[in-house]
């Protein structure tokens, strides 16, 4: 294996509404470059705490998080946002598309804060729906699309900036099988084009899909 | 901080960029996304800078209309009066008439004499009409211009000869069935010669009451037991009755100045700054009012929304936005929605002006500054109003986008 590019030493996160619960237990975890990962298990259990630490979306209460080897603890709320927004994509089971807006000028969102100038988001905008094969409905506004167009859009939305890890939190909870099998296809391309790709899901099968398995119960987490 | 430096070298990763034109994009965006509900929510905005534009462009609309009626007529008259009841013996000679004449702006003045009310008759046996009689000298009637429909006016010929002729008001001349010029009035117990009949006059309106008659024969009447009244009336040209106002005294009476007074027509600019001024006062208080209650509602509409926005922001978050950015992109979103609704209220304004001086046949008369102060005043509210909304989205976390 690879040097890791996510690793967590010890990491636990306590949550305390008066009384503290541990959601998820001092764990130790390394992921690769190119890893294609699933993190089930019930709900409740842990496994979205645990996206939202690897995605910086939270800090650990305990223990050492490091990107590429950066330590991520004494980062400043500046930076850990850049590395969301340039290095991180993410997807969301409920899409989170803002309607008003053209399928494209959602995918320029998630560029919005970056380096990059308007035209230069048009153009990575346009490339990553294309990828999604949604070149077709660029204009269109979400409310008239299915649910799996919003969803390839949304996927549109975290990889055209080029990313280097990509997290899905439930990416096909509120959608058909049909429209499952199509974004897992999509999925497995990205991770094919070496993308690191992080699911979370709660469905078995779907996790089955991952090439490296993990599972999250009462907030311990261990490999299947 | 320079570890964050060296980290973002290291990941190689850019800072969050702040852009003023994304910024502003974005507001407008989420802005268009429901155009109604905004429009509703900038209302008391629209109808404070409306009520600010349109009570300012009414006002000085009618406050130019004031200023014209002044300049035209009102404007060129004084009259001078005793300060007590008779005044100096003497203050309205011929002499001293004749060195108010020479004043530079005066075009004619003369003396007059108001006698009560006397019984007017066609014939010695006739039905009476009870009018004023109004004494003037040629030079109280060129003051006064008479319009004259029907004969001539006298002149000082009758004035000097105390030759008796009276001048008529038409609705009078109507009453007593005079149809032409010539014919005998009975004034008092004596008759008198219809030498004209008018139907208006440029100065003193009261004239259109009184049957007009040479200063000699009124001041007999007066005599007689009548009381008088006595005045000088004077025709300047535009824009010379205040200073003829202040010289007139001293021309009259050099002896004692105080001892006459005049009375000018207040000066139309200082008469227009004092109407405007009026109005311009409430109008200020009124539109306030509705900046402020506009400004409540956008403030409540934006707290509000911010519950429906928090995926929104949530993923605006996640997605690399600071705090900072959530906390100006709101700010801005009401600043743009006080400004839009500024602006529909400016326009709004200038309709209501321009509509109620077409229906009056005004000239409209609208304040460049007045619409940009509204306007201006409207965003500032907005600006206002999205600190607090802003502030309590600042603290919405990333990890809120991720809620199903």
């Amino acid at each position: 294996m690879t040097d890791p590019v996510l690793s967590l030493t010890g990491v636990s996160r306590t949550y305390n509404d008066g009384h503290p619960v541990m959601a998820l237990r001092p764990t130790d975890l390394g992921l690769a470059q190119g890893d294609h990962v699933t993190i089930s298990g019930p709900s409740g259990a842990g496994k979205s705490t645990l996206l939202n630490i690897l995605g910086l979306l939270d800090a650990p209460t305990e223990g050492s998080y490091r990107i590429n080897g950066v330590e991520t603890r004494t980062l400043g709320e500046a930076t850990r946002g850049a590395v969301r927004g340039q290095i991180f994509g993410f997807v969301f089971q409920a899409f989170h598309l803002l309607a008003g807006r053209s399928a494209l000028e959602n995918v320029e969102l998630g560029m919005l804060y970056g380096p990059h100038s308007p035209r230069r988001r048009r153009q990575l905008a346009r490339t990553a729906l294309e990828r999604m094969r949604l070149g077709h409905r660029a204009h269109a506004d979400p409310r008239q699309l299915s649910g799996g167009e919003k969803q390839r859009v949304a996927v549109a939305r975290a990889i055209a900036c080029e990313p280097r890890v990509l997290f899905c939190d439930e990416p096909t909870g509120n959608l058909d099988s049909e429209n499952t099998a199509g974004v897992l296809d999509l999925l497995d391309e990205l991770h094919r084009d070496g993308l690191t790709v992080v699911v979370v899901t709660h469905d078995h099968e779907i996790a089955a899909r991952g090439r490296r398995r993990l599972r999250v119960v009462d907030g311990v987490v261990s490999a299947w | 901080m320079s570890n964050d430096r060296q980290a973002r070298a290291l990941l190689g990763i850019e800072p969050p960029r702040f852009r003023l034109r994304d910024t502003v994009r974005e507001s407008s965006l989420s802005m268009w996304r429901h155009p109604g509900r905004s429009l509703l929510t900038a209302v008391g905005t629209v109808l404070g800078a409306a009520a600010f534009v349109a009570t300012l462009g009414i006002s000085s609309t009618m406050g130019q209309l004031v200023s014209e009626s002044f300049d035209v007529r009102r404007a060129t008259e004084v009259r001078v009066v005793a300060t007590d009841a008779d005044g100096p013996a003497g203050w309205q000679s011929p002499e001293r008439l004749r060195a108010l004449r020479d004043l530079n702006g005066v075009t004619a003045a003369g003396r007059r004499l108001v006698v009560g009310e006397t019984p007017v008759r066609r014939t010695m046996g006739g039905e009476p009409e009870s009018v004023k009689i109004l004494g003037a000298d040629g030079g109280a009637l060129a003051a006064m211009e008479p319009r004259v429909v029907s004969g001539r006016l006298y002149d000082d010929f009758h004035e000097r000869r105390a030759s008796p002729v009276a001048l008529l008001p038409l609705p009078l001349a109507e009453r007593l069935d005079i149809t032409r010029t010539g014919v005998a009035v009975f004034i008092g117990d004596r008759a008198y010669t219809v030498i004209g009949i008018f139907d208006d006059v440029a100065r003193r309106p009261e004239a259109l009451l009184s049957v007009v008659i040479p200063t000699s024969l009124a001041t007999e009447m007066v005599g007689e037991g009548g009381e008088g009244e006595q005045d000088v009336l004077i025709a300047t040209v535009p824009g010379a009755a205040q200073l003829i106002g202040r010289q007139a005294p001293l021309a009259l009476w050099p002896e004692e100045p105080s001892a006459v007074r005049s009375i000018a027509p207040p000066d139309p600019r200082t008469l227009r700054r004092e109407v405007e001024g009026n109005v311009t006062r409430s109008s200020l208080w009124v539109s306030l009012i509705a900046l402020i209650i506009g400004g409540i509602s956008i403030a409540n509409a934006a707290v509000a929304g911010i519950g429906a926005r928090v995926p929104e922001i949530g993923l605006r978050r996640a997605i690399g936005g600071r705090p900072a950015h959530i906390f100006l992109q709101l700010l801005s979103e009401t600043t743009v929605l006080g400004a839009v609704g500024g602006l529909v209220g400016v326009m709004l304004g200038a309709c209501v002006t321009s509509l109620t001086a077409l229906f009056n046949g005004w000239t409209p008369v609208l304040d460049w500054r007045a619409a940009l102060l509204a306007a201006a005043g409207s965003a500032a509210c907005g600006l206002l109003a999205g600190l607090w909304p802003a502030a309590r989205a600042m603290r919405i976390t990333p990890v809120a986008a991720l809620q199903r």
